[in-house]
């Protein structure tokens, strides 16, 4: 029984996931001299997974009932230019900055209505249906309403809030480190995604779906319904997102996410993400983001420059799925 | 008479969709601006712009057919291009003769070329062999080029393209005839011949349609797959090698918004990604629609171009929505499917 | 109340004006097992689908428990005991066994949220209910075909259920493992439990049925205890027809074996395989699910590559390394699954008949010759009768006889030596079974070689001159002429 155990632990990607994550960072903390782990790199690398990883999780709960969301980083921009310029022209600045966490939270619902309306009822390639709706949002943003970048005006309620931290370290060579209030989101998201997707029946209708739409129906789920308010919840937590991103980055940029889904969805399927549905978990999610983050951010500390972000970060995707197709080659034989 | 228009609309929904939708377009930027619609200069533009995304999308066009996608042709395109005009940039001088800078001109293109050639390679081999789903496959491909691109120039745009290549692109031939229109024109007519009346695109469409199938009769499908991510990926170095002309210097960025553009040109022809499936012409009017699209709201100047986002946007959500109720070929067909080699 | 669970009488259904189902009466007792047989296409899904109510009937009565039932929805069915194991058996393979075991009550029960103790209680109770032991947490998807059936029935039997419905259970099974399955349906119906066993195999109708009811077109034409019936009556009520004894006779077989196989294996698949096929004769590969006839087939057509043993042609020793290569040697091969291996659904006949002969039908530069491939097309159509008029039609827009005549053709317009047929004339209907089986009769009397490879014994009774039969890779007989019987081959089976 334990011996089955441990085998069956060994199958599953996020374990060896984890254990790349790992020796990465053994191999890293090595090659540069003990840097990767000062308390101060540690800081700031968590601190830059915070929207990526919250992205992730979004990508990864569409991903597991088999479908594919291009829109999400369109949503969350919509989601939150609007909130923030609706929050400029009202002349909200300090007290009322929570009001526009909860503008961005519904327009992303209404956002991702849409979304879920055209998935759940025509049953399309969700690919291409969120390829469209990114258009449309794109467009909607930036040439319906004309929402401009706000930086110096964004509402000091929102700087504050950005600018908070939790604790403070400092590194042997006196670099200090804030650890940004926004970390204790992105820890709730991830306990949220975990817990939706394990201890409920819509997170089980989900990995249901993804595994076999047909057999989910005939068990008695309601997959229109269930596809339905998987998108609208998409769209609001992008939306939060989105909000969270604006008081980090202490701006608001209509354009800034634009192409954020092609370097987000490649790492939630290195994290055992299956393209074709019900496959998945939150924590082997965090550590191929984890991945991501630590190659993206310790190039400098092993001497290579950081212009070779992407193309590691190409590589390292490109190994993981040809891991995972081989491994998937072998299985059917 | 109405019987047979009825029944070549059965046959040809989206040519005729595809038709009444430019009638529509037309006939809404002629009432609301005539004179600017009906001059040379519009139409001009609009000859000039959509040849760089259009013989992309000739391109893409053929992975679509064989039920695959193609995501890294922007950013191998970018990376070939920057090859190309470094060498062009290192080699060309000011003292040197036409004859032979024309020279150099012609080494730096079969330089893009060939890096397209190697990259339709790297794409056709993964997915083939490997057996890795396209879309993963190029996803990762594109940040691999992206991050070369970007490491190889820091970031900057390279610039140093001769004078004459830049002419290129602004060139009118016979007065009337610009040089990307061409160029669009010549791959267009040779893509018309290599899918209606070669052996090639007849196996391309029923590998597309039913790849195991295929296998059973003796195609020989992986070299299939590759052929076509090949000339997907050379036909998009060469899209690029025009951007560069009109842009007159190639960034690791340049285009990326053709991307999702070249998908949605394709999905509204009806070339969709499952395979076998969409007509040539259908993909010229719908980049013709689109680009009037983008014209026709360049005209109204209190509309900035992201409107043509908005309608391009919308007008695909109606047309995948209308495309569910056609009956016969509809809506089955736009699954995701999974295919097992 | 009466001894029946389940009473249907003159049910009818129609599809946008098609009857599917006309005046159907069948009666299923408690504790027995009721076999529901016929032909593809004879609306025997449709039947189910309106006793679990997916569908509902146009005409007729349903009574259940000695209660009418006016319409009823999937869920009411549920409720009153009805559960039905579709062929693909409805699992999850991405999730566990427990998961796929207690997942349908959760939901029936209207949870919200997961409790693992309680599905782990809910799953074992499930099992225990046969007395089957399995890993609960081992992932669906890597059961084999007979763990996942198990799994279905003793998820649906959680139900409290009075009648299961078993559409073609023994489909992907191995000879054992039906054996298991039967053994396990007994104990459900010595339990109570109806059961409805949907089928087209004799033997196992008469293996295990106490009832059964046969279907055709549509209509019952047979209702009643299966000891009343012989399995001539059975085959006559099913196809409609006597069987006709028109046996296959080899008229001018060559000297010289066109193909020889010596000592050829496959890893796990097949051992030691060595056979002989002349031009002019039909032989037939037979066995069971499993015992390696498909693997020989895709080794003779490049698809697999044996690492023993040789094959030689013509008197020539040939390395097949891809279906091109067969080709180029003039072997063609008609694939098992005629949707996903022989067609190209939504794609033209003419297309579809042509796609290997691409070469004869254009120029040296690769240029088609789009009259000759309609042309070529056309006269397929009329040399095999395929039910269409126009050849750019759809292949999908066939029936299944007439799809399996385009994939025959596509390989008959290649000059051929030797044709392998696997499952030629599976899911197709009576009419054209015939056609295709004259047709091959007059292709190998014209000195074509020819191997079907079938698990339809009487199929293969009619059509070969000589049988190999194999079991678990090995070959195990041969027999020729008048020793060919369905039960001189049974008896090596077994």
């Amino acid at each position: 029984m334990n011996n089955a155990m441990i085998k069956r632990t060994t199958k599953r990607t996020e374990y060896w996931i984890f254990l790349v994550l790992i020796i990465m960072c053994v191999a890293i903390q090595i090659a540069s001299g003990g840097q990767l782990l000062e308390s101060s790199t540690v800081v700031t690398i968590l601190r830059s997974m915070v929207v990526d990883g919250m992205f992730a999780m979004v990508c990864l709960i569409v991903m597991v009932s088999g479908g594919f969301d291009l829109s999400f980083p369109a949503v969350a921009a919509l989601a939150y230019s609007l909130s923030t310029t609706i929050c400029v022209n009202m002349g909200w600045s300090e007290t009322n900055a929570w009001a526009g966490f909860i503008m961005a939270i519904v327009i992303g619902a209404v956002l991702g209505m849409l979304n879920g309306w055209i998935i759940s009822n025509f049953k399309l390639n969700t690919m291409i249906v969120t390829l469209a709706t990114q258009t449309l949002f794109i467009g909607i943003s930036m040439g319906l309403l004309e929402l401009k970048e706000i930086t110096s005006k964004l509402p000091l309620g929102f700087r504050t809030f950005g600018e908070s931290y939790l604790f403070e370290v400092k590194s042997s060579a006196g670099l200090r480190s804030t650890m940004t209030t926004m970390f204790i989101p992105f820890v709730i998201i991830c306990i949220i995604t975990s817990l939706v997707l394990n201890r409920t029946m819509f997170g089980r209708a989900l990995y249901a779906i993804g595994g076999n739409e047909t057999s989910a129906e005939r068990a008695g789920y309601n997959v229109k319904r269930v596809k339905f308010w998987l998108y609208v919840a998409v769209g609001a937590t992008c939306g939060f997102i989105g909000m969270v991103r604006v008081c980090m980055a202490r701006q608001s940029i209509p354009k800034a996410l634009v192409g954020q889904e092609m370097t987000i969805i490649p790492a939630v399927i290195l994290g055992g993400a299956s393209i074709f549905g019900g496959e998945g978990t939150v924590f082997g999610t965090i550590c191929a983001v984890g991945i991501i983050t630590v190659v993206s951010n310790s190039m400098l500390l092993i001497g290579i420059d950081s212009y070779w972000q992407d193309f590691f970060n190409g590589i390292v995707i490109l190994v993981g799925v040809t891991v995972s197709a081989i491994q998937a080659k072998r299985r059917n034989k | 008479m109405q019987a047979k228009f009825k029944e070549y609309s059965n046959k040809n929904r989206y040519s005729v969709m595809l038709f009444g939708l430019m009638i529509l377009l037309l006939m809404f930027f002629s009432v609301t601006k005539g004179e600017t619609l009906w001059s040379l200069g519009t139409w001009n533009g609009i000859f000039i712009q959509f040849p760089e995304y259009g013989i992309m999308t000739l391109g893409v066009m053929f992975c679509f057919i064989i039920g695959n996608i193609d995501m890294s042709f922007v950013a191998l395109g970018d990376f070939a291009c920057i090859m190309a005009v470094r060498y062009m940039a290192g080699h060309v001088t000011e003292d040197m003769a036409t004859g032979q800078v024309v020279g150099v001109i012609l080494i730096a293109l079969l330089i893009a070329i060939a890096i397209g050639v190697i990259g339709g390679i790297i794409n056709g081999v993964l997915v083939a062999y490997l057996n890795i789903p396209p879309v993963m496959a190029t996803i990762a491909m594109q940040l691999v080029w992206l991050g070369l691109s970007t490491a190889l120039t820091k970031g900057y745009a390279v610039t140093g393209v001769p004078a004459l290549y830049t002419e290129i692109g602004h060139t009118m031939l016979f007065g009337f005839l610009p040089v990307p229109l061409l160029i669009f024109l010549i791959i267009f007519l040779f893509s018309l011949f290599l899918l209606k009346f070669t052996t090639y695109g007849k196996r391309l469409y029923m590998t597309g349609t039913n790849l195991k199938a295929a296998k059973f009769s003796a195609i020989n499908t992986k070299a299939m797959i590759i052929s076509t991510f090949i000339l997907c990926d050379v036909i998009a170095c060469i899209g690029c090698m025009i951007m560069v002309s009109t842009m007159n210097s190639a960034k690791a960025d340049y285009g990326t918004s053709y991307v999702m553009r070249v998908i949605l040109i394709l999905v509204l022809a009806g070339v969709l990604p499952d395979g076998g499936m969409g007509k040539i012409f259908n993909v010229l009017l719908s980049i013709v629609a689109i680009q009037i699209i983008a014209s026709g709201v360049n005209m109204f100047s209190q509309l900035n171009s992201y409107y043509a986002s908005l309608i391009w946007g919308g007008l695909l959500i109606i047309v995948l929505i209308l495309s569910t109720k056609m009956n016969g070929t509809g809506i089955k067909l736009f699954k995701l499917k999974k295919q097992k080699m | 109340m009466s001894e029946y669970l389940l009473e249907m009488t003159e049910i009818c259904k129609s599809f946008a004006g098609v009857p599917a189902l006309e005046h159907v009466n069948f009666k299923v007792r408690s504790g027995k097992v009721m076999c529901l047989a016929g032909e593809n296409g004879c609306g025997k899904s449709t039947l189910v689908k309106i006793i679990s109510g997916v569908y509902s009937k146009d005409e007729g009565e349903v009574v259940f428990e000695g209660k009418p039932i006016a319409k009823i929805t999937p869920a009411e069915a549920t409720k009153l005991g009805i559960q039905v194991i579709y062929q693909d058996l409805s699992i999850f393979p991405n999730l566990t066994v427990m998961e796929n075991l207690a997942i349908n009550s959760e939901i029936t029960a209207g949870k919200k949220l997961v409790n693992r103790r309680q599905w782990e209680a809910t799953a074992k109770e499930a099992l225990s209910k046969i007395g089957y032991h399995i890993d609960l947490h081992a992932k669906m998807g890597e059961l084999s075909v007979a763990d996942k059936q198990l799994v279905a029935i003793c998820r649906a039997l959680l139900f409290d259920a009075k009648l299961i419905i078993m559409d073609e259970p023994t489909t992907a099974l191995t000879k054992k493992e039906v054996d298991a399955l039967f053994k396990t349906v007994c104990q459900l119906r010595d339990s109570g439990i109806a059961i409805m066993f949907i089928s087209h195999k004799t033997e196992e109708i008469f293996e295990i049925s106490d009832d059964v009811c046969i279907m055709r077109n549509g209509k019952n034409v047979y209702a009643g205890p299966t000891s009343e019936l012989t399995p001539k009556d059975f085959t006559y009520y099913m196809t409609g027809r006597e069987l006709t004894d028109d046996h296959f006779v080899a008229k001018n077989i060559s000297k010289e074996p066109v193909l020889k196989v010596e000592h050829l294996s496959l890893k796990n698949k097949f051992e030691d395989v060595s056979f002989e096929l002349r031009k002019g004769e039909i032989l037939g590969i037979t066995g069971l699910l499993g015992s390696g006839r498909t693997e020989l087939a895709l080794s003779l057509f490049g698809l697999e590559r044996p690492k023993k043993g040789t094959i030689t042609l013509n008197g020539k020793q040939v390395k097949i390394t891809s279906p091109i290569m067969a080709q180029k040697l003039k072997i063609g091969y008609v694939p098992e699954d005629r949707l996903t291996e022989g067609l190209c659904l939504q794609q033209s006949i003419a297309d579809n008949i042509t796609l290997s002969s691409l070469k004869r039908l254009s120029n040296s530069f690769g240029l088609l010759k789009h009259q000759d491939i309609i042309d070529d097309a056309s006269i397929w159509k009329e040399k095999f009768s395929i039910a269409t008029n126009d050849v750019n039609k759809f292949a999908s827009t066939l029936s299944g006889g007439n799809q399996q005549k385009i994939v025959l053709s596509k390989w008959l317009s290649n000059d051929l030596d030797v044709l392998i047929l696997n499952g030629p004339t599976v899911g197709v209907d009576v009419g054209a079974k015939q056609d295709i089986h004259a047709l091959v009769h007059q292709l190998a009397n014209d000195g074509l070689a020819v191997i079907i490879i079938s698990d339809d014994l009487s199929e293969v009774v009619i059509n070969c001159s000589r049988v190999v039969v194999m079991k678990e890779g090995k070959i195990v007989g041969e027999m020729t002429g008048d020793k060919i019987s369905e039960d001189n081959i049974l008896e090596i089976i077994r």
